[in-house]
């Protein structure tokens, strides 16, 4: 097909100029910057050579722990939050009168904002919960978010609460992919629900899991709004994840180079993690 | 066969008591949401005693809804659209003109999604208030730049499937390349485009960063922005914060359940392409 | 045919409603100095328990200047400073902030328009412009003078048979708290005050609480004053024994005081709204600027509410902590014509008859200045507080000095000594080690 240069830029143009000026331009001087004394908006920028990376892997007990803390966060949130999502599937797969409205009800907390959830449940956690606790005598409902424990747990729980239905639905569309035919059989040779469940449905619905795990590693991992409102990162910074330092450290301490050699680090785990996913997708398709 | 049935009896009632513990949270805060202050600190757990309206009305007012709703919709809506036909345009081109420059164009959009947005925070403000970018305006044109790289690797993977000979013709009954893209590609785009649509408007319609950094300004802020606000001036007024969490998820939910369809289907499918 | 017309209409639309936006945030955008009609000017402050009241004054003001729009924007505590700095990347978009001593001098010196020639800055009463200054110059008007100590219920202290007039010491207090928690368990008090658990409330979550005001009371003593805070390099913590036993007195009486971990949990809403208003305890370590917030939920406990002293044992027991929370800065990044509008609605406010009414009666402040005869305060905590000046028991408030950054450490350098997680000399090393790094 034979098209004019003309036409080519003129369609590209307006998507690849916008993209360029916020993303391709911000990422080059971004890398660039993490390498300046930069302090602020508008203000000058010093080289100081490898000082913010060297601090960064040093020195900064803060950015150390918001480093373990994601790494937990998003390996107790991979598990949960998969395990989860697979039963509701299984669940409202069954046939049965309502099995729709449940559907919609799993999936709802995914549309609402990481803000009003995170201030949701930060009443349900704070208010409910130690009203409770008091009035049943039970101890541990008491202080939700005052530690790292509660508030790693609390965090958890919104995160749970919020990715289950979306997951849900990644794992509905594939058991709906796999013929009933094959179930039919099984259950006539005589396999029981357990028999065919593992034997048949989880081989089926393991591409999908590939992605569940991964939009949920990506989900949990550069969380941020869910962190401002639940916690903002208290008590004594024990909840603060990767994103909400970086912007602390921009925006609270007003070290915008320090802050952007984080996320740069940042960007290289991130980007290594969704390398990895790509390669793990192919290969899947290949046994596939 | 019995037994089966009970099995799946059991399985039913724990979904209906899970599916009760997941709406919990939602009318714990309606029910909290109609007391006074003081009944919320001494009752928090009972109904309330006697119906208080004006933690809506006062929340209505705090947030300035109208003023924040209209700017969440002009900015979602005005967003989502232009993404959808320049990335649509873009993937377009880049599928049927195969050459060196358009793989790599096409790379450049796709690895970016590689890139986590705290890394090109700081040097976007920088260079958008040097360009007075910093207002609705720009909002939008950085939401381009932002949802074109997931858009425009959604409709590349559509396009590659449609056949070319409707466009061929078309070309050969003298279409310029505009027609023939309004006339015959558009048209053929409207499963994936509901699919990005829903996407980028979900995504647009919550985003609080952005907003906080580029158009935190009395009069433009978005419905998200405006609610973290409420919270960091009310500092935990629970009677009307309640209402206000209610107030914000009221559009979802009447918009979910208004398309419900496609939106889970936009979901799944952006999801698993 | 039809659904590429309405495609192409689609996309029309589209585009108008671009431009249109386009338009509008422009128009928004005060073209201001060219056109008087539409000058705005945008307040972004950090008191929310006077944010509806200034609004109204702000609406006052624009009907009787019918070329201004005041704007005011409020964020509390200590997400003020981070909303700020994120605020201050719009162009524009803040014309009046509030800033502490260390904001003026350190964070945003490079936008603070000088305030010098303005006819407000004589009547200041004496020693309060000290802080505001950058390199010489007034930059900073002192938005009220506040005081804190510990707030506690008259009613519940007299039922109780105690004679608050003589708890001017430590060990008084002390022994007044002890003696009321016995009456609360032994169920005399139970018919009058059904809610009633204990003494005290200390809202150990709030950074701010611990990490600036508590740590206040021995640091006021140590150095004097937030510029001797802005200069010193190191801290010595010399009161150190005395304000462990100050955080004792403040959390012994409390309803977590089995399991202090508990205590980390009780934020400002537990502490006011859900404690001292409700009369779930007696008394708290607060400032008179919980009285709005008390009265709206119980007119008679705000009616009833008084100051006892925050004694630093064997230092200086009778002494409430009294100082200028914060100074509205102008932006000299704004056109002049906004500039001008500013300087103007803060005179106002503050040295018009009808500002001044406003000051003292709507927003409940204790003024800053001297020509204010005639307008007499009525809110029962700033009363306190003046008797309190009069007398001269007070101390200065030297956290406007600390380095930035340090609330939030401090904060978690005692929540940590509270939760049982350190000792206390870890505590005070802690203290000293992040005032030391952050000052580099």
């Amino acid at each position: 097909m034979k098209k004019s240069n003309w036409g080519f830029w003129g369609f590209i143009a307006p998507s690849l100029l916008a993209f360029i000026l916020v993303q391709l331009i911000p990422t080059i001087t971004g890398i660039y910057y993490s390498f300046t004394d930069w302090d602020g908006i508008g203000k000058s920028k010093t080289f100081i050579g490898l000082r913010n990376y060297s601090e960064a892997f040093t020195t900064d007990s803060k950015f150390l722990h918001a480093f373990i803390f994601t790494f937990a966060f998003t390996l107790c949130a991979v598990i949960l939050v998969n395990l989860i999502g697979f039963l509701l599937a299984l669940l409202v797969t069954m046939k049965f009168k309502g099995s729709n409205l449940l559907r919609g009800i799993f999936f709802m907390p995914n549309l609402i904002g990481g803000i009003l959830l995170g201030f949701t449940w930060q009443f349900i956690f704070v208010q409910i919960f130690s009203a409770l606790g008091k009035k049943l005598g039970i101890s541990w409902l008491l202080g939700w978010l005052s530690n790292t424990e509660t508030g790693f747990v609390g965090l958890l729980i919104v995160v749970t609460w919020q990715l289950s239905g979306y997951m849900m639905l990644i794992y509905i569309a594939q058991l709906q992919n796999i013929p009933n035919s094959i179930l039919e059989a099984a259950q006539i040779d005589g396999a029981n629900v357990f028999h065919r469940l593992r034997h048949i449905i989880l081989p089926l619905v393991a591409p999908a899991f590939t992605i569940g795990v991964f939009l949920t590693i990506s989900n949990a991992f550069k969380l941020f709004d869910q962190n401002v409102a639940l916690t903002n990162g208290g008590p004594a910074n024990g909840t603060q994840m990767l994103a909400l330092n970086i912007y602390n450290t921009a925006f609270f301490e007003s070290r915008f180079g320090y802050a952007q050699s984080k996320a740069v680090i940042f960007m290289v785990v991130v980007a290594g993690i969704s390398l990895f996913q790509l390669k793990i997708g192919k290969s899947k398709e290949v046994e596939l | 066969m019995k037994y089966k049935d009970r099995i799946k009896g059991l399985m039913i009632l724990m979904g209906v008591i899970v599916a009760i513990a997941w709406v919990a949270p939602v009318f714990i805060l309606l029910n909290s949401s109609f007391k006074s202050l003081k009944e919320i600190y001494i009752s928090i757990l009972a109904f309330p005693k006697e119906i208080v309206f004006s933690n809506y009305t006062q929340a209505f007012e705090k947030l300035d809804f109208v003023q924040s709703f209209t700017n969440s919709i002009m900015i979602t809506v005005i967003s989502t659209l232009i993404i959808i036909l320049f990335s649509s345009m873009t993937a377009w081109v880049l599928v049927r003109n195969k050459s060196k420059k358009s793989t790599i164009i096409f790379m450049l959009f796709a690895s970016a999604l590689l890139v986590p947005f705290q890394c090109v925070m700081l040097p976007l403000v920088d260079l958008m208030s040097h360009l007075n970018l910093m207002n609705r305006f720009g909002i939008v044109i950085m939401y381009l730049g932002f949802g074109s790289s997931m858009s425009v690797v959604l409709f590349h993977g559509f396009i590659k499937n449609i056949p070319l000979e409707l466009e061929e013709a078309a070309m050969i009954d003298g279409c310029n390349i505009f027609q023939t893209y309004f006339h015959i590609v558009l048209p053929l785009l409207k499963p994936i485009m509901v699919t990005v649509s829903i996407i980028n408007a979900m995504w647009i319609w919550n985003d609080f960063l952005l907003p906080q950094l580029v158009i935190n300004k009395t009069g433009w802020q978005t419905l998200p922005l405006k609610t973290y606000l409420f919270f960091g001036q009310f500092a935990k007024r629970w009677d009307l914060g309640t209402a206000a969490l209610i107030i914000g998820m009221i559009p979802i939910i009447v918009f979910y359940i208004a398309s419900q369809k496609y939106v889970v289907k936009g979901v799944t499918d952006g999801a698993i392409k | 045919m039809r659904r590429i017309l309405s495609l192409i209409l689609c996309g029309m639309l589209m585009m108008s409603l671009l431009s249109g936006c386009g338009q509008s945030s422009t128009n928004a955008k005060n073209e201001g100095a060219s056109d008087l009609e539409s000058v705005t000017v945008d307040i972004f402050q950090n008191k929310s328990e006077v944010a509806q009241q200034l609004e109204a004054a702000a609406k006052t003001y624009m009907e009787a200047n019918p070329g201004v729009v005041i704007n005011i924007e409020t964020v509390q505590g200590n997400d003020y400073n981070t909303a700020l700095k994120a605020k201050m990347l719009v162009n524009d978009a803040v014309d009046i902030m509030a800033l502490g001593a260390n904001d003026i001098v350190n964070n945003y010196k490079d936008y603070l328009e000088d305030l010098s020639d303005q006819p407000w800055l004589a009547n200041v009463s004496d020693g309060l412009l000290e802080d505001a200054k950058l390199e010489g110059k007034v930059v900073g008007l002192p938005v009220n003078i506040e005081g804190y100590g510990i707030a506690y219920n008259k009613a519940i202290f007299s039922a109780a048979g105690i004679d608050a007039s003589k708890l001017t010491s430590y060990d008084a207090i002390d022994q007044a708290f002890s003696d009321l928690q016995q009456k609360i368990d032994s169920g005399a008090l139970k018919a009058e005050f059904p809610q009633l658990e204990s003494v005290f409330e200390y809202a150990a979550k709030e950074s701010w609480v611990m990490g600036l005001h508590t740590l206040n009371i021995p640091m006021a003593n140590e150095l004097g004053s937030a510029k001797a805070a802005l200069e010193a390099d190191e801290i010595e913590l010399k009161y150190s024994n005395e304000f462990k036993d100050l955080l004792t007195l403040l959390t012994q009486y409390t309803s977590s005081k089995e399991d202090l971990k508990l205590l980390l949990a009780v934020d400002y809403s537990t502490q006011i709204g859900g404690g001292l208003a409700i009369e779930r305890v007696a008394a708290v370590q607060q400032g008179n600027w919980i009285g709005p917030e008390v009265k709206s939920i119980s007119p008679e406990v705000y009616e009833n509410l008084d100051f006892l002293p925050l004694p630093l044992k064997g230092v200086k027991e009778d002494s409430i902590a009294v100082g200028v929370p914060a100074y509205w800065c102008v932006n000299k990044n704004a056109d002049e014509a906004t500039k001008k509008a500013a300087k103007d609605f803060m005179n106002w406010l503050y040295q018009s008859d009808e500002g001044k009414s406003i000051v003292v009666n709507q927003l409940g402040y204790i003024p800053a200045f001297k020509n204010y005869d005639g307008v007499e305060i009525t809110d029962p905590l700033s009363a306190s507080i003046q008797r309190y000046v009069r007398e001269g028991k007070t101390m200065p408030w030297v956290f406007g000095g600390f380095p930035s950054g340090y609330e939030g450490q401090s904060a978690s350098d005692i929540q940590a000594y509270i939760g049982g997680e350190t000792t206390w000399d870890e505590c005070i090393q802690a203290l000293k080690d992040d005032w030391k790094a952050l000052k580099k």
